[in-house]
């Protein structure tokens, strides 16, 4: 499969993320069809904002997680990440600091958070899904025991305009959707350290012996992750102006599912963050007009999920014939 | 001494069952000091009540692992809470209980095979598979039932989940012990077992030398769906109803009791009895917590640690450590 992956800077529509962006692109737009025949609210400014708005923090964290999937790894913590880092962020609105303050310490605790998920796999060697299993079983019990169950409310929303205002007729959160995956793709396409990535992806052990430094670019990538989710916990509290107790449960299967709906390879090597925002766009439009037209929110699970297994059957069939590795 | 240090040395599997009793012994010894009701004849039985449960996941989870490629199988919590409200559905149109028992042990089997397949024919990786049909299959269990549980079930139903011989809880007795005492003599004693084992250490030599990989392994994964399957009847039997999210966070306490067990996370090594004594700990440690009214939370994060530090390779430390001597 490493073969077929195509690191050059430039797209081409033969790329195999390329088509698959088409695809999901026409997807989108037949998803949005039906469900605008099926609801007349679906197409409405204020509805397709809100889901915008909805949409936000997966877009954030699902960048970083699809750095962490062309890299070969996977990060199943980030929704404790999240949690942990809102707590935090919520603990200091209450002891008084100002966002100035609040806002460093949040995306300061996410890094770390990431940092210790990529010391565990490069130092401890810990497979990275097993690592992140028990972070996550780490993190919520963190959370439980620092809020015992009573949501953290009232926090001031001094951050807000990043997610309900508007620039000129645009929503502000489209615009830190867009800087968010501009700096990624930057990282990722412009510089040194996205081509340590892809070729972490592809082979490790030849990444390796081209002088690449694995440990720390691994470990850079899951700060990184962690940074973003650091930062969605930052608009979370933002835009809700409180901290639930069941913050970030779904984030991290969210922020898979879209990834790989998006043609980033679950092998590592391959992937693009074009094709990651239109899964986020994808997951979040399905589960928008599902509630308008009146299905039960339960049945979102079973949704992803099986689009899940289909997408990953369709990847499988088509690279039956490519060469194992 | 030294003699019977070589010996553990040429035996991990041994040796880890000795660290595994010693770490057993630490646990009963912490509790107690943090509960003074735990050191009591009456707590076995107790404790015995919480083991079949989690026990048949774990050795579930045990052979998926053992038999390598790397398998894993996250979606038995699923299957259990799956299961559990098919069973209660299809009691409901007026079957007997005891059937539709054995209509849902069915049911996990071919929820099983459905994973064997994704992953051994359409070679999806074990670890994408089952987050997805984890996902999907619990999923279906909240959906369908709209998140409510299904009661109704008869009085004499709880004789397996609630009654005992000789004070000894008939769960365990009559389906823990004997499913245990199968396994380790087929893993131990029969040619199915070695080749689990040399799937486990080679699947490419194994498939060289004439055994049928994809069979065996798919033949896994359904019994791990049987196994779970199972333990959502004991569940039924126990509470005498059917919960949609009875299985939830099942599955990373069964992933962490085979690898605690000492059953390698990439297969190859691994027994029955390991596994059997990790579920002490596990349960142990529960038992206590619960006793010694300590949060559940810290329960979650023990785990979490325990999950890591049974993983991570300490060799960077054991190298300093012996060199300092």
């Amino acid at each position: 499969m490493s073969i077929a992956a195509d690191t050059r800077p430039t797209l081409r529509l033969s790329s195999p993320t390329a088509t698959r962006e088409l695809y999901l692109f026409i997807a989108i737009l037949i998803v949005g069809a039906g469900f605008s025949f099926a609801s007349p609210y679906f197409l409405t400014p204020i509805n397709l904002i809100q889901t915008l708005r909805a949409a936000l923090e997966l877009a954030i964290v699902s960048a970083g997680m699809t750095l962490v999937i062309i890299m070969g790894g996977i990060d199943v913590s980030v929704g404790g990440i999240l949690a942990v880092t809102a707590i935090v962020i919520g603990k200091s609105y209450q002891a008084g600091l100002s966002s100035f303050i609040v806002a460093p310490i949040g995306l300061t605790t996410g890094t770390l958070l990431g940092m210790w998920n990529g010391f565990l796999t490069t130092k401890l060697k810990v497979p990275p899904i097993i690592a992140t299993l028990g972070s996550m079983y780490i993190f919520s019990a963190i959370m439980f025991i620092v809020i015992g169950g009573a949501w953290i409310s009232g926090l001031p929303g001094t951050l807000s305009p990043l997610v309900n205002g508007t620039v000129l007729i645009i929503p502000a959160s489209a615009l830190v959707i867009l800087v968010v995956y501009t700096a990624c793709w930057v990282l990722l396409r412009k510089v040194p350290y996205g081509r340590h990535v892809y070729a972490i992806g592809c082979n490790e052990t030849s990444a390796k012996l081209v002088g690449i430094n694995v440990g720390r670019t691994k470990i850079a990538t899951y700060a990184l992750l962690g940074f973003l989710a650091g930062f969605a916990a930052l608009l979370y509290v933002a835009r809700l102006r409180n901290v639930e107790i069941n913050i970030g449960t779904t984030v991290a299967l969210e922020a898979i599912a879209a990834t790989i709906l998006g043609g980033t390879s679950i092998r590592g090597g391959v992937g693009s963050l074009l094709g990651t925002l239109l899964g986020v766009i994808f997951i979040r439009i399905i589960q928008n007009g599902l509630v308008l037209i009146g299905v039960s929110s339960l049945w979102e699970t079973v949704i992803i999920g099986s689009l899940l297994i289909v997408v990953l059957t369709a990847d499988a069939l088509r690279n039956r014939n490519s060469p194992r590795v | 001494m030294s003699v019977l240090l070589m010996r553990l040395q040429s035996d991990p599997l041994r040796a880890r069952l000795l660290l595994l009793i010693g770490l057993w012994i630490i646990a009963i010894l912490a509790v107690s000091l943090l509960s003074p009701y735990f050191l009591q004849a009456s707590t076995i039985p107790y404790l015995l009540q919480y083991v079949p449960i989690l026990g048949l996941l774990g050795l579930g989870q045990t052979l998926v692992i053992l038999a390598g490629g790397p398998g894993i199988d996250l979606s038995v919590g699923s299957i259990v809470s799956l299961v559990g409200v098919s069973i209660g559905a299809i009691m409901t149109t007026g079957l007997g209980v005891w059937p539709a028992c054995a209509i849902g042990i069915l049911l996990g089997g071919v929820l099983g095979l459905i994973n064997g397949v994704l992953i051994n024919v359409l070679r999806i990786p074990s670890l994408m598979a089952t987050l997805a049909t984890m996902f999907a299959y619990g999923g279906l269990a909240l959906a369908t039932t709209e998140g409510r549980p299904i009661g109704n079930f008869p009085e004499t139903f709880g004789w397996l989940g609630q009654g005992d011989t000789l004070s000894i809880p008939n769960s365990f007795l009559f389906v823990l012990i004997p499913v245990a005492l199968v396994l380790h003599i087929m893993l131990t004693r029969t040619t199915i077992g070695r080749h689990i084992v040399a799937c486990g250490n080679d699947d490419r030599a194994a498939h060289l030398s004439g055994l049928n990989v994809v069979r065996l392994r798919i033949g896994l994964y359904v019994l791990s769906g049987v196994l779970a399957a199972i333990g959502s009847v004991i569940s039924l039997s126990w509470f005498l109803a059917a919960r949609p999210d009875a299985g939830k966070g099942m599955e990373l306490a069964a992933v962490t009791i085979a690898v605690l067990g000492g059953t390698h996370i990439f297969g190859g090594t691994g027994g029955i009895p390991g596994t059997l004594v990790a579920i002490l700990i596990i349960t142990t440690l529960q038992i206590g917590l619960q006793l010694a009214n300590i949060s559940a939370a810290w329960q979650l994060g023990i785990i979490g640690v325990l999950l890591i530090a049974s993983v991570a390779s300490f060799g960077g430390w054991r190298q300093i450590w012996s060199a300092k001597r």
